[in-house]
């Protein structure tokens, strides 16, 4: 009950785009179209799940106990570099198709701080290995489907009249203010 | 092979130069971010029990503190107890009188509540039905009424999950602090 | 004014390439924080202090840091100067530092900060790059400032903290939650599009007088002789 509550938090009532305001550069910069924002949205949950092992790994294994948590950031922003540079790796090798959907996007996740924004909340919210997995999960999730509805309203806009200086990103973020007011019905849920 | 070299002592060089900078900083400032929390704590165990003038810390699970008037008698206590709210964790210091039975007021000292909703549990008309409430055999809530029960007290419109959750927390702390009584830990 | 002296590379950062308008960086702390001026303003003077010295120090070894790792050192670099901007917060202004909460340790994730670093820092001397980081930061600032007052003002009717706006005006919740984050910004950089674009087509008009002008001119000359 409680992971469930963990996953459906995150994943809409305090949706990362939406609530906390983490990754909006790719939110706003790869929502134009519906394929591409699903492609992203599932190389970040897939990135997502990850960090928040690995990153509890670290936290619990070898910061707290050798006292320097003061390296958080740092180790943090580092790990999930490489963590990223590894997965496009493998997936490379493992799966052509797969690399060919998710590649030119998994670069762009090392700099979206939703990834980090995730690591550090998990460790502040001191979750198990289990509740950080599902956290990971729900907020990549989350991330899709704003992702993947902005892009379904965007790709309506295109073939709209919007005013000139309100095209690309100001149109986008009025958008994403009124999808942010839809999302908070879902805060009644728990 | 030479540019590998390079590469590798020039990052080992920075990671060094930097890692020093930051236990130097780091050693200077944890005492200070200790102090800080102390002092947060310290206050809000005598916002909450405003005619106290000493404290103790119980040795029991959690954060409970005894607090006495100048002259070493026993007032009541203050102690934290968190639980969910509408959106995230809500943390809280409550003040009791010594034999659990009255509350005497409470704190927030963490919430991530709805801005002018939620948050009103922080405020005064809110925040003011706690004081002296009786807490037998636990606070009961009502919504949209004035309270007619001297243990009862009104939701905030517009946040009543806040308000409901508020409540829980207090009472489920309370609850924790009677049985911890009956163990003779207090 | 010329474009390669050094007030330029101040001045530059306040509205030409104005962080938040113009570049479109740094968007998260943008959103978050500015729910009051106060937050802004110390969100502002955060991200300033890990811009300036993050500067400061790339623009320094520069020549130093090889081609192929760069972007991990830069990260390096500011990731600790993160961490001590949050240390010395948490030390000498925990209020500050609980009202920000997780967001200052995601400046190292700021745009703004990588991008400045990557785009400036590592190819101009220790001084333009001071005064390129001092002028973002100034106009990361203005920003922030202009986006939380009106979201303070009309959300909670007062402007760092003091009440403004009279008791029968009642405060619109909407505009200190995330939507109204995103509506205001929206509004904002919309506004200084159009402006920009107005001052775009009037500098066109004028140059296409300028020329018909000239032309006039010369074919009359060209009459007369």
């Amino acid at each position: 009950m409680e992971l469930f509550i963990i996953f459906f938090s995150a994943a809409l009532i305090n949706n990362f785009v939406l609530s906390y305001f983490l990754g909006i550069c790719p939110f706003i910069g790869v929502s134009n179209k519906t394929s591409s924002a699903l492609s992203m949205g599932m190389a970040t949950t897939f990135v997502m799940v990850i960090t928040s092992i690995v990153s509890w790994l670290l936290w619990n294994l070898i910061l707290v106990p050798f006292h320097i948590e003061y390296l958080q950031i740092p180790s943090f922003i580092l790990v999930i570099a490489s963590l990223v540079q590894f997965v496009e790796m493998v997936i490379k090798k493992v799966s052509q198709p797969l690399y060919r959907a998710l590649g030119i996007f998994l670069p762009l996740i090392t700099t979206n701080c939703a990834i980090l924004g995730l690591a550090l909340l998990a460790s502040m919210r001191n979750y198990s290995l289990i509740e950080s997995l599902v956290f990971g999960f729900g907020a990549g999730v989350g991330f899709t489907l704003a992702l993947f509805i902005m892009s379904g309203i965007r790709e309506e806009l295109e073939l709209t009249d919007v005013p000139l200086p309100f095209r690309g990103a100001p149109i986008t973020l009025i958008t994403a203010g009124l999808l942010a007011l839809a999302f908070m019905g879902f805060a009644g849920m728990i | 092979m030479k540019k590998i070299i390079h590469i590798i002592s020039t990052l080992t060089l920075i990671g060094v130069v930097i890692g020093a900078i930051l236990s130097f900083v780091n050693n200077w400032a944890t005492p200070l971010i200790e102090l800080n929390k102390k002092k947060e704590t310290e206050k809000a165990v005598y916002l909450v029990n405003p005619l106290g003038k000493k404290n103790e810390k119980v040795k029991a699970n959690g954060e409970i503190f005894k607090v006495f008037d100048e002259a070493d008698n026993l007032l009541g206590y203050s102690f934290v107890c968190e639980g969910n709210g509408f959106q995230g964790k809500i943390r809280i210091m409550v003040g009791v009188d010594k034999n659990l039975e009255k509350i005497i007021s409470y704190e927030v000292l963490e919430q991530s509540e709805t801005p002018g909703l939620g948050t009103k549990i922080l405020d005064d008309p809110f925040k003011k039905q706690f004081n002296n409430l009786f807490a037998i055999p636990r606070i009961e809530w009502i919504k949209g009424k004035a309270p007619s029960k001297p243990n009862e007290v009104q939701t905030i419109t517009g946040a009543t999950i806040s308000s409901v959750a508020l409540v829980n927390i207090i009472n489920s702390g309370l609850e924790n602090m009677r049985k911890l009584k009956e163990k003779n830990l207090l | 004014m010329n474009k390669k002296s050094y007030s330029y590379e101040f001045v530059k950062g306040i509205w030409e390439i104005n962080p938040i308008f113009k570049q479109i960086l740094g968007m998260c702390p943008t959103l978050a924080v500015t729910v009051s001026v106060i937050n802004g303003i110390a969100m502002a003077l955060a991200t300033t202090f890990v811009l300036v010295f993050s500067s400061f120090l790339i623009s320094l070894i520069r020549k130093l840091i090889p081609n192929q790792v760069r972007i991990a050192a830069y990260i390096i670099i500011i990731a600790s100067f993160v961490t001590i901007t949050d240390l010395v917060m948490k030390a000498k202004f925990p209020e500050m530092s609980k009202s920000l909460g997780p967001f200052i340790p995601l400046i190292v994730v700021n745009c703004i900060i990588l991008g400045r670093a990557e785009a400036f820092a590592s190819k101009n001397n220790i001084l333009k790059s001071l005064l390129d980081a001092l002028g973002n930061g100034l106009g990361f600032l203005i920003g922030l400032i202009l986006i939380s007052s009106i979201r303070e003002l009309l959300g909670s009717s007062s402007i760092l903290g003091f009440k403004v706006l009279p008791n029968s005006f009642d405060p619109l919740i909407v505009m200190i939650l995330p939507a109204g984050a995103f509506i205001t910004f929206g509004l904002l950089m919309g506004f200084f599009n159009s402006l920009s674009l107005r001052k775009k087509e009037s500098e066109k008009e004028k140059l296409i007088k300028k020329y018909s002008d000239k032309l006039i001119k010369s074919s009359n000359e060209l009459v007369e002789n």
